[in-house]
């Protein structure tokens, strides 16, 4: 947005944002500490997670029981010192789930609700302006039930923008519109938070959505913060097997210890004995016969092509057989559900793992027809999930 | 029409618009405070306020005699101090009008207020605007529908108001008789003819109203 910045940058990698608040309701407890820098933080997480509550208190419209609330050294809330500043004054820009769009206004209106002080000039200028950005030019009189869903959602984040925000807040920005239009919407409000650079909190229970918008992801479960990472950080290393399941990862399993080295971890899980690599950044030495949980990214077992011989020991590691039981078509990738030649129970119900595999390697393989494989591991590709 | 029919008529009306707009000045301040804020003894005016919809009028105009009667707990202090009584003045069908018809109009703007989305006016609220404002702007616009329905109920129950009146303000024509009551009035001496005219008027009077609130609903909707 043009015009001069009024919000004081902070030196790279320093936290702007500062969250530590805790809030009781009737059966209810969010009790949460997180910072973020530039850039957007997606908080994520399960429905009733306590999300949206903390995008409300960050607002100033919900007050919590205790903490701090601190957005470029500008302290909007602090329970010991008895600071609360009214939301009236955070200069937060908030997008609510459903846009909350004033119905008996116009989309030019809507826009400008927030520039009411500023002399009629300026608040036309302004308004043009984000009008212009967001690409609604032709729909300034146009009240929100005229609009699309996709325009609804612009004038939303242009409201919001219009006042200058020092922190932009997004609830759930795209869960109200029709799928197609999500994933393209998804696109288009990142490329224009990254514009912005204005500080943003984007709220989603979509993994798919956090991963794509946000630089930092804060996940969430039952009012506690689980883990806070790095969108790619949080992608290969979750914290715990909670967060793997938060972020509904498929073949989350659990063996036991036979050997862990810093560099490997010796495993054993349904008769296999498996190799998995050590992460180097917080090395988990778990004794001999503990419980461990991990999970094998079903788009990274390969399948061992019958025409090429034998399985060859130094490309192939972690190798095991079993029979497709069940596949499901995705369109562009097949889901194969494999159950190992192990005799007992298997790990997932019917199956023991979940195999991606595109839909030309289906076809090339003749899956279809063919349903005993062997396959392989690589050892980088199980990753531990610390207890 | 007669002399005496005129002057009721013109009573009523002038009683029914002024108890319309004390409705107004009072009903819709009251509606949005119960429907948005919690405040001690909320349950308590609640109360107050529904139960001249519940009571027999006679009894509510009852309580009016004995808050603002000549001996009443307000009415008392003021005549010992200025020898003026509201009783069996205009002023008192008025506030028997009000009285009788702010639950009609509380009732329906209160539940016309509630069903405005509140993150209509948390929106208002990090945009800058008080809750005052955000009233004005946003939440009493988007209720209009329902508070227009209110008043236009209050006033059709404040032109129809009978028997509240009639135990505060008296049946003295000229001065208090309103329409229903001159009607009655009519009857009771065997005037037919003119409580014919009369019960005819008000009949008019009220589907005229009905309709033209009709008109208003669908335009606004």
């Amino acid at each position: 947005m043009g015009g001069p910045r009024t919000t004081p940058q902070s030196p790279p990698g320093s936290a702007r944002l500062q969250v530590a608040i805790g809030k009781h309701l009737p059966g209810f407890a969010l009790d949460v500490r997180w910072t973020a820098g530039d850039g957007v933080a997606v908080l994520f997480g399960p429905s009733g997670a306590g999300k949206s509550l903390t995008l409300a208190c960050l607002a100033g419209l919900v007050r919590p029981d205790a903490g701090r609330i601190v957005l470029d050294d500008r302290v909007l809330f602090d329970a010991a010192a008895g600071v609360d500043v009214p939301p009236q004054r955070r200069r937060v820009g908030y997008v609510f789930q459903g846009y909350a769009l004033f119905p008996h206004l116009s989309v030019a209106e809507n826009v400008g609700f927030g520039l009411r002080d500023r002399p009629k000039a300026e608040r036309a200028r302004r308004v043009a302006e984000v009008i212009e950005r967001l690409g609604l030019g032709g729909l300034e009189a146009r009240r929100p039930a005229e609009l699309s869903g996709g325009q609804r959602q612009r004038v939303a984040l242009g409201r919001a923008l219009a006042i200058d925000p020092a922190l932009l807040l997004l609830d759930e920005p795209l869960s109200a519109l029709d799928l197609p239009l999500r994933r393209a919407l998804r696109d288009e409000l990142r490329a224009t938070l990254a514009d912005l650079r204005t500080a943003a909190v984007v709220v989603t229970h979509d993994f798919t959505e956090a991963y794509r918008l946000g630089d930092r992801i804060v996940v969430y479960e039952d009012g506690r913060v689980v883990q806070a990472a790095p969108r790619s950080e949080l992608l290969w290393q979750p914290a715990s097997e909670a967060v793997a399941r938060i972020m509904a990862i498929p073949n989350v399993l659990h063996g036991t210890v036979v050997k862990a080295t810093p560099d490997r971890i010796q495993l054993r899980w349904r008769g296999q004995l498996l190799e998995a690599v050590n992460s180097p950044a917080r090395a988990y030495l778990p004794p001999p016969d503990a419980r461990l949980a991990f999970f094998i990214r079903p788009e990274y077992v390969r399948l061992i092509r019958k025409d090429r011989g034998l399985a060859d020991p130094t490309h192939h590691m972690n190798v095991m057989h079993g029979t497709v039981v069940e596949e499901m078509d995705f369109g562009t990738t097949w889901m194969l559900r494999i159950r190992l030649d192990e005799p007992g129970e298997p790990a997932q119900g019917a199956f023991d793992l979940e195999v991606e595999v595109p839909h030309l390697v289906y076809e090339i393989l003749e899956i279809e027809r063919d349903r005993r494989w062997e396959f392989s591991i690589h050892r980088g590709s199980i990753h531990v999930l610390p207890g | 029409m007669s002399p005496e029919s005129l002057s009721a008529l013109s009573l009523s009306i002038r009683v029914a618009l002024l108890a319309t707009a004390l409705n107004a000045a009072i009903g819709i301040p009251l509606a949005y405070l119960l429907a948005r804020r919690r405040f001690p003894g909320k349950t308590a005016v609640d109360l107050l306020v529904t139960l001249p919809l519940v009571l027999p009028p006679t009894v509510t105009g009852f309580y009016l005699i004995v808050l603002l009667g000549r001996r009443g707990w307000l009415g008392g202090p003021l005549y010992s101090a200025t020898g003026w009584s509201i009783t069996f003045t205009w002023y008192a069908a008025v506030v028997a009008a009000t009285v009788m018809a702010l639950p009609l109009l509380v009732r329906t703007a209160r539940a016309a207020i509630e069903s405005v989305d509140r993150d209509l006016e948390r929106a208002a609220h990090t945009l800058g605007r008080s809750e005052w404002r955000t009233a004005l702007e946003v939440t009493l616009p988007l209720a209009r529908n329902g508070i227009i329905a209110g008043l236009v109920l209050a006033f059709a129950r404040a032109l129809g108001e009978f028997g509240a009146t009639l135990m505060l303000a008296g049946n003295i024509p000229g001065r208090t008789a309103t329409v229903p009551l001159s009607i009655y009035t009519a009857v009771q001496t065997g005037e037919s003819g003119e409580a014919l005219g009369l019960v005819a008027l008000l009949t008019g009077l009220s589907c005229a109203v009905l309709l033209v609130a009709g008109r208003l609903g669908a335009r606004l909707h």
